[in-house]
């Protein structure tokens, strides 16, 4: 008697905990269930870094942060996945287009001069360049498939033939020594990307366009090795250079295209090219749609089992109904206090779970019922019961983890989030469908009014009854 | 009532056998299908390409005042180069109306997919931005999912039998991996035939739905394990096919209770659940009648046939030392 009055006492604190732990820490919605952006980035090697390590990824997840943050969504989740993916999150976001265009390029910025007596080349090619994207906008309309594939590979060797009229500094000016990039409008429709170097870039300008000004030769600015502006210096900077380290850029930029630059500027360059592998968006509403609905189907289908249960089983039913409530609230207090993210795979498999922890008190009531039928005492009907119910529901219930395990550490996603929660769900089952169930049976029988087998099993032998009603 | 399942078990093999034959027919006609080419329908998870979802903004006075014709969609999506993709008119859960458009086609960058929205809803009406849904999945990612949720389920069943064999004995995982392989065939085979009549398909949530059947079924299969076993220690001469008909009777009430519960909350998530989770309530409802099925009627009568064929020395009891037995 004594230890079913710890466990009582144990159970009211754990149930009160949880009551707390609900109130105070609200669970985090997946992405599926409150709306927005999931995007998957692919991390790809090149020429210089032929092996994504550890490293880069880091590398690749610092500087993904550093763009998204730029954007100003609120509470952004960025992660590394596997080898060699990051995968980020925004909430809220139904458009993730912007994103989309921030991500994509790795947004090495350079400053290169050009090399002596390569003016009029450099002309040639810059109008040759000028009339292939105007034709790639044409193409584009047509739909001519194999026309635009040409066109690409004429504007690639372009870009190449331009690149090398120029030669970097030493040691090369590039994104990492900027200390801001931002848009900024100017006459027109235009806008500029005004830049502003640390103190070493800021020397290193200094010197690059002391060395330039008044020759005619221009500054290269490249982004990601294309030449996207090249200016010349006056030669009233050829004493000192332009010092002060800020400069502008030129581009003939639209303002979003000079906001993103900015942004990718400020963000810094990516270490190794990456590619968008997968975008997935939910918008707000129909997020919301579906976790009400689920919710609600969920919740229905959980009270008609309630009623099965007490119209079968009868007054073990109802401990039963009180042992699943007692688990739902210990479930969610323990999805709190771990931070599961709720996603609607981890609904369904919370749902089901309460069908396991339904599955062991059917198992238990109906071995109590067999005995008691078989004509033993009320007391040692129920304690059988529950001994005897025990292997069947330690077996089953260790199984359906191990199915959860593979799950867990082989899956992706949301597959991840539905094992996870089915494995805590069984987990806490194995208490309250045990312990919690057998505690209050072992009361319920104590008390005289209760202590009347047909609350217990219809149908039972008069020898039984007679037995216990002395 | 007493059933004795061992004695027409050929009728329960026949049943099983036909359901899974007509599946696997189903699978290979899939298969053939140019439409298909695979053995299920597979959705955008596994072959990649983006689908997009958009619905109109009917707040707007006039926007929703005529219905979406099909074919003025197809034509806008022909005239952006994508005119082999399959385009859906949708209906709105909760007012029936037709207001949504549902479009699977290859992979679109942001451009295409911007012009395409542009010029849908040029033509359409306004759409409203929060109801708008679209995917993107590269190739080799789908690829990656499927390979890691097959790995998922060799794993899984890998670990089922060494902790079976380690509870019970090697025989009994064997046949409990076997009853597992038929829910799984049953629930493969019948979503197989579901994507050819209905264009049901199949995405990462089912895979996910395939792996709880495994752990549901196995579950089945050891409760009715375990009363087998607590016979044979209580009674060790009596012939198994008795055992077993006894274990599985005794067990009946609780797999018909345990799996009539499951079932009530699946019905309810099938029923009136989020979009997303029809299928998936689907195939576990499914997947666990046939669970229910196959350990009353297949784990154990296959566990029959063979220890009747493997017992060599077998019990040649006389009915009375039975009785002086169980009368303990």
């Amino acid at each position: 008697m004594q230890r079913q009055q710890s466990l009582l006492i144990l159970i009211l604190v754990l149930v009160i905990a949880a009551i707390a732990v609900i109130a105070t820490i609200p669970i985090p919605l997946g992405l599926d269930l409150q709306g927005g952006s999931q995007l998957t980035i692919q991390v790809k090697p090149s020429a210089e870094i032929p092996q994504i390590t550890e490293r880069e990824l880091e590398g690749v997840k610092k500087v993904v942060e550093g763009r998204i943050n730029g954007l100003g969504v609120s509470e952004p989740i960025i992660q590394t996945v596997g080898t060699d993916k990051v995968l980020v999150q925004l909430p809220g976001v139904n458009d993730p287009e912007q994103a989309e265009r921030v991500l994509g390029g790795t947004a090495q910025l350079e400053f290169r001069t050009q090399k002596p007596n390569t003016e009029t080349q450099l002309l040639a090619f810059q109008t040759s360049r000028a009339e292939l994207k105007v034709k790639q906008e044409e193409l584009r309309k047509s739909n001519n498939k194999a026309a635009i594939t040409k066109n690409q590979e004429d504007l690639k060797k372009n870009n190449q033939a331009i690149a090398e009229l120029f030669e970097s500094t030493n040691p090369p000016l590039i994104g990492k020594y900027l200390k801001d990039a931002y848009g900024e409008p100017t006459q027109g429709n235009n806008w500029n990307v005004a830049i502003r170097f640390d103190q070493k870039g800021g020397e290193l300008f200094a010197q690059l366009t002391k060395n330039l000004a008044g020759t005619g030769r221009s500054i290269g600015v490249f982004l990601d090795n294309e030449l996207i502006s090249a200016p010349t210096v006056g030669l009233e900077f050829a004493a000192t250079g332009i010092t002060g380290g800020s400069a502008v850029i030129t581009g003939r930029f639209t303002a979003q295209q000079a906001n993103d630059l900015g942004v990718q500027l400020r963000g810094g360059a990516l270490p190794v090219p990456v590619e968008i592998a997968e975008i997935r968006t939910v918008g707000a509403t129909l997020g919301k749609d579906s976790i009400t609905s689920s919710i609600y189907a969920g919740i229905g289908g959980l009270v008609l089992v309630l009623i099965f249960m007490v119209v079968y089983y009868r007054l073990p039913g109802v401990i039963a109904d009180i042992a699943l409530l007692i688990y739902a609230l210990l479930t969610w207090a323990t999805f709190a206090l771990l931070g599961v993210t709720l996603t609607l795979p981890g609904i369904a498999g919370f749902i089901l779970s309460i069908g396991m922890a339904v599955d062991a008190n059917v198992l238990i009531f109906e071995r109590t019922r067999e005995e008691l039928q078989a004509g033993k005492s009320l007391y040692r009907s129920v304690e059988s019961g529950f001994y005897r119910a025990f292997s069947s529901i330690l077996d089953g219930n260790v199984t359906t983890v191990i199915a959860c395990a593979a799950l867990f550490w082989l899956g992706a996603g949301l597959v991840k989030g539905f094992a996870l929660t089915l494995a805590l769900g069984v987990a806490v089952s194995m208490f309250t469908a045990i312990t919690c169930s057998r505690t209050f049976m072992f009361l319920a029988i104590t008390i005289p009014a209760l202590k009347k087998p047909e609350y217990f099993s219809p149908n039972l032998p008069t020898s039984n009854k007679a037995e216990v009603s002395q | 009532m007493k059933l004795s399942i061992n004695k027409s078990r050929s009728l329960w093999w026949a049943i099983s056998s036909a359901i899974i034959l007509a599946g696997i027919i189903s699978m290979v006609i899939s298969w053939q299908n140019p439409d298909i080419k695979a053995p299920l329908r597979p959705s955008l998870d596994f072959v990649g390409g983006t689908r997009l979802q958009f619905e109109r903004d009917c707040a707007k006075p006039g926007n929703c005042d005529r219905p979406i014709d099909i074919n003025v969609v197809r034509e806008v999506a022909k005239a952006q180069g994508l005119g082999d993709s399959s385009i859906q008119i949708v209906a709105d859960k909760n007012t029936g109306a037709e207001n949504g458009i549902l479009i699977r086609t290859k992979t679109l960058d942001r451009d295409q997919r911007t012009n395409l929205q542009n010029a849908l809803s040029e033509k359409v009406g306004t759409f409203d931005e929060q109801k708008n849904q679209f995917d993107t999945v590269g190739p080799t990612l789908g690829g990656e999912l499927f390979r890691s949720g097959v790995i998922a389920l060799i794993v899984s069943f890998a670990g089922i039998i060494i902790y079976l064999s380690f509870r019970f004995q090697l025989d009994y995982a064997v046949f409990a991996v076997v009853a597992l392989f038929h829910d799984i065939l049953i629930t493969v085979g019948i979503f197989s035939i579901f994507g050819l009549v209905f264009g049901t398909e199949v995405d990462s949530l089912f895979i996910v739905a395939l792996l709880t059947i495994t752990g549901f079924s196995v579950n089945d299969t050891v409760v009715i394990y375990d009363r087998i076993r607590e016979t044979l220690k209580i009674n060790p001469n009596e012939a198994i096919g008795d055992i077993v008909d006894d274990a599985v009777n005794q067990t009946l009430t609780r797999s018909i209770n345990t799996t009539f519960t499951t079932l009530l909350t699946l019905f309810a998530i099938f029923l009136f659940g989020g979009e997303t989770l029809k299928n998936f309530a689907l195939a576990l409802i499914i997947g666990f009648i046939a669970g229910a099925y196959s350990s009353i009627f297949i784990a154990s009568t296959l566990l029959t046939l063979w220890r009747e064929r493997t017992d060599k020395s077998p019990p040649l009891v006389n009915a009375e030392s039975i009785d002086t037995s169980s009368g303990n």
